[in-house]
């Protein structure tokens, strides 16, 4: 732990990232009229939680934290995600999700590791 | 008058607030998590809880906390989380028609709490037409307002407690569920379905890229999939 960071050096850290999360945030918002977009790209934009959404799930799911891609039935996380999916279908209750995917993870790990070598 | 303009804008800010209501149970299972994964991250409690009250951005704040650990420069660090951050200037583009008449201190204000449960469940209205015609900045600070009370309560829970909470028999995992639980009912339609699986495609192959850049590609990937797929069925339409 002698390499991390801590003090004043930690101070910038969390201003630099609480500015840079403000500014983002904050871009098109408070530019407002200033920066144009095309209207198609304009419309495009109500695809854009999906899209990221997607974009922050899949690494998550389906990479084992680094580059190793496991699509199979032996991805605990990818059957969670399944089991959340599935409760989705006819219930839009996000406490009904997270539990019917934490319940098909967990069955999933732990019968993995009864059955891995 | 102004008591029925108060009234009126009383009612929307309720309205926001009740909109957000059934998801707050993921806000606060995933800010417990990262507020946890703070303080085993390597964090000290006084830290963590500064970051978490500052930034109020958990990806960013996850992303820099391996590199603070591991001594990188503070240059890499900011510039990481500045990247992780990217997808809310798309955000800041889908959201601005709707407070376009807006003074700026109060679209800066509303930026601070757009986070990706705010700006999904407010896609999420305008897509079901539900979002008021009046006084939509207090519906958007009802609805900001529990989203940001419950993050922050149940972070500094997750901070505070940290040695408490285990953390290794997959609990972070809800993280990632809550954020399924937000997209799966948006991929209601053609152009969102493309839009979702190049997204994902390509954040996959994308994911080694420094600076967390993937995700970021991967979005915007996504978006324009979404605006080729919306355009086909349209152009039929028009024909038809």
């Amino acid at each position: 732990m002698s390499g991390a960071i801590g003090g004043f050096a930690l101070g910038i850290v969390i201003a630099g990232l609480a500015l840079s999360t403000f500014l983002t945030r904050g871009s098109f918002l408070i530019a407002g009229a200033r920066l144009r977009l095309h209207p198609r790209v304009e419309s495009a934009l109500r695809y854009a939680p999906v899209c990221t959404l997607a974009a922050i799930i899949a690494p998550n799911v389906l990479l084992d934290g680094g580059a190793h891609l496991d699509v199979s039935l032996m991805n605990p996380r990818l059957i969670g995600v399944l089991g959340a999916g599935l409760w989705l279908c006819w219930s839009r209750n996000m406490v009904g999700c997270l539990a019917s995917g934490m319940l098909a993870f967990t069955l999933a790990r732990v019968y993995l590791a009864g059955h891995l070598p | 008058m102004s008591t029925e303009r108060a009234r009126d804008r009383r009612a929307a800010f309720r309205a926001g607030q009740r909109t957000i209501l059934l998801a707050l149970p993921g806000s606060a299972a995933w800010a417990l998590i990262s507020g946890v994964a703070m303080v085993k991250g390597g964090l000290t409690v006084p830290w963590a809880l500064a970051m978490t009250l500052s930034v109020y951005g958990a990806s960013a704040q996850l992303a820099a906390l391996p590199l603070i650990v591991a001594g990188a420069p503070l240059w890499v660090i900011i510039a990481t989380g500045f990247i992780t951050n990217l997808r809310f200037v798309i955000y800041s583009a889908a959201i601005r028609p709707y407070f376009a008449h807006e003074s700026v201190a109060k679209r800066a204000g509303l930026s601070f709490f757009m986070t990706d449960f705010a700006f999904t469940f407010f896609m999420r209205a305008v897509q079901e037409n539900r979002l008021p015609e009046r006084h939509r900045d207090a519906w958007f600070a009802g609805m900001a307002a529990n989203n940001w009370i419950t993050w922050q309560t149940c972070a500094c829970i997750g901070v505070i407690g940290a040695s408490y909470i285990p953390i290794d028999w997959g609990l972070e995992f809800t993280g990632t569920l809550a954020l399924v639980a937000l997209a799966g009912p948006a991929l209601n339609s053609r152009p969102a379905l493309a839009g979702g699986v190049i997204a994902a495609a390509v954040a996959l192959v994308a994911h080694g890229l420094p600076y967390k850049l993937g995700l970021f590609c991967g979005a915007l990937a996504g978006i324009a999939a979404a605006m080729l797929a919306d355009r086909t069925p349209r152009d039929t339409e028009a024909v038809a």
